[in-house]
């Protein structure tokens, strides 16, 4: 019988195209002269951590495959090819070839369904990963030698009201947990989205992406906003945190209403502990913060009276 | 070189679903009148085909596909079920550009994307699928604009024409898009598919009524208060890119067919011109 499994870190982790645009990895093809360092470097820290923990997968819940019946799981051994960025194409076409954690993704789509979350499992080999989950993954692990399970941002919290769709994540995080417990796995979560989200509608410079004189956040209100969740999130206020999610996603436009942070924190059980920010800054003026909550310890579960 | 014209508009919807045999009256209705609208569109020879799709959506601005032969296969994130969408189109570079200069210098943010890979959307292909099976057609992509509002789309269509007129070109204008946006979040079987409410339907069948009696500006000034009560397909500010392109004030609407598609509304409009 496999060992209980656990999730050893959760990261709230950002995927602008920028990200790995100014890092020029061989598996993108177009090339920069560098930029947004401050969030590059916040996730070398993550690697360290990443290969210290040794995780058997990283689960990513991703905004950008935006699904409108349930909630769906990559479920084929590999996914290969070519990603562009339909909104930044000019910044990402990527060569992604990585493992999926089919086990797991069985898992989390019975343990979905067990509470009552209509949830489908994505079999098309010739599957284009969206940019959201690639991203994410690079910045995490650019070797790629760790198997991802990617899992779709239901439509919920835009359809029916942000309610519902936190509900929905609430289930989808309880069920993730119970899916890596029973596989024993040891998982790393990454929560797939920016903070405040408000954004230039027009690049400054599109012949300099990377022109860093030109990125400043957009606007102090939005500024302000981020440094409040950030600061509630540092200090391990659960409960408080979770109470202004609503508003600063109705102010800021915030990109968590799309699920992922609400779904890592429940799989985690709303850990109690402070967060670790290892770094803020603007691209192309949504807020971007990587954030890690380490539960290598055990130290997860604190806040599962409250909320789960 | 003779002045060319748009002969042909139609409003045609972008899931996959219709292109799929099914036992649902209503999505045979649809599927058939997709049909039609590919027999009448080639009957009107034309150079080009101009598609807007509210399923290729930008956010900096308008983008226009300048690759000159896109080539790939694409999945929707969605559908992956329904089968693979493979694609190999030549672009008419001239329409292509000319579009974008003149929409450029009528304020707007256009701009070409000529990338391998650059992902063709679910709405496009499944709109090339009826009116240019063969790939014989020159096609120009265009994006939809996710903050673009009735001004901006009608511009964009007005510098579409002027393109085709510019060009010398025979063009047959697409808006694909759906109607009500309004849809079942659970499974459903064919047989259950319908307009997911009464009202969805109503406001569907008023609209398009407008449409059918040449009333395109009042069509076009009730699509606000429509888009916000039916969670209509992006607003359904297509239809303001289609009636600036075609000329609002000059067409008269045919439906060929209406119905539904997991829960939207779907319709096939022919305008000619």
């Amino acid at each position: 019988m496999a060992r209980k499994g656990s999730i050893v870190c959760g990261f709230i982790a950002p995927h602008p195209p920028h990200l790995v645009y100014g890092e020029n990895p061989p598996q993108n093809i177009p090339r920069s002269s560098g930029g947004w360092e401050v969030l590059r470097w916040a996730y070398d820290n993550c690697r360290e951590k990443i290969k210290e923990l040794k995780p058997d997968v990283i689960i990513v819940h991703t905004p950008h495959w935006m699904t409108l019946v349930g909630h769906h799981v990559t479920r084929v051994p590999r996914l290969k090819g070519l990603s562009v960025d339909p909104i930044f194409p000019h910044l990402f076409r990527y060569n992604f070839d990585t493992a999926i954690d089919v086990e797991l993704a069985d898992a989390v789509y019975d343990e979905a369904r067990a509470e009552g979350l209509i949830a489908r499992k994505m079999t098309n080999p010739d599957f284009r990963l969206d940019y959201g989950t690639i991203v994410t993954s690079h910045m995490l692990n650019p070797g790629w030698d760790i198997p991802i399970l990617s899992l779709s941002a239901n439509n919920s919290p835009y359809y029916f009201s942000l309610g519902v769709g936190i509900e929905e994540m609430y289930k989808l995080g309880r069920a993730t947990r119970r899916a890596i417990e029973k596989t024993g796995r040891r998982a790393v979560l990454a929560a797939s989205n920016t903070l405040s989200h408000f954004h230039f509608d027009r690049e400054p410079d599109p012949n300099l992406p990377e022109d860093m004189s030109k990125e400043h956040v957009f606007s102090h209100a939005n500024y302000l906003w981020d440094m409040r969740v950030l600061r509630l999130m540092r200090e391990g206020k659960m409960d408080e945190l979770l109470s202004v999610l609503p508003e600063f996603i109705e102010k800021t436009g915030a990109e968590v209403k799309s699920g992922g942070l609400f779904w890592m924190l429940a799989a985690m059980r709303f850990p109690k502990i402070p967060a670790r920010v290892h770094g803020y800054w603007s691209v192309i003026a949504t807020g971007n913060a990587v954030v890690e909550w380490d539960l290598s310890a055990g130290a997860d579960g604190a806040g599962a009276q409250l909320h789960a | 070189m003779p002045e060319g014209q748009i002969v042909k508009g139609y409003i045609m919807p972008g899931m996959p679903h219709v292109m799929l045999p099914t036992e649902s009256a209503a999505r045979s209705e649809l599927r058939n009148a997709c049909r039609m609208a590919g027999a009448n569109a080639r009957e009107a020879r034309p150079d080009v085909l101009i598609v807007f799709s509210t399923q290729w959506v930008s956010v900096l601005g308008h983008l226009v596909q300048a690759r000159a032969n896109p080539t790939g296969l694409h999945v929707d994130e969605n559908w992956y079920d329904l089968g693979n969408l493979p694609y190999n189109f030549r672009t008419d570079l001239e329409v292509a550009r000319r579009t974008i200069d003149l929409g450029t210098a009528a304020g707007l943010q256009v701009r070409p994307v000529d990338y391998e890979g650059f992902p063709v959307d679910t709405g496009t292909l499944v709109a090339l699928n009826f009116l240019n099976p063969k790939s014989e057609i020159s096609v120009v992509c265009i994006s939809c604009n996710i903050y673009s509002g009735r001004e901006e789309e009608l511009k964009l269509g007005q510098a579409a024409a002027d393109a085709v007129r510019a060009l010398g070109r025979r063009a047959v204008v697409v808006a694909s898009t759906g109607l009500s946006g309004h849809y079942f979040t659970r499974e459903i079987t064919d047989e259950e598919d319908r307009i997911v409410n009464q009202d969805d339907d109503a406001a569907n069948r008023k609209l398009l009524d407008l449409m059918a009696a040449g009333k395109s500006v009042d069509a076009m000034d009730l699509v606000p208060e429509y888009a916000a009560k039916t969670g209509a397909d992006m607003q359904f500010k297509s239809y303001y890119w289609l009636m600036g392109a075609i000329g609002a004030d000059r067409v008269k609407g045919k439906v060929l067919g209406y119905g539904s598609i997991w829960g939207s509304g779907a319709a096939v409009v022919e305008f000619t011109a």
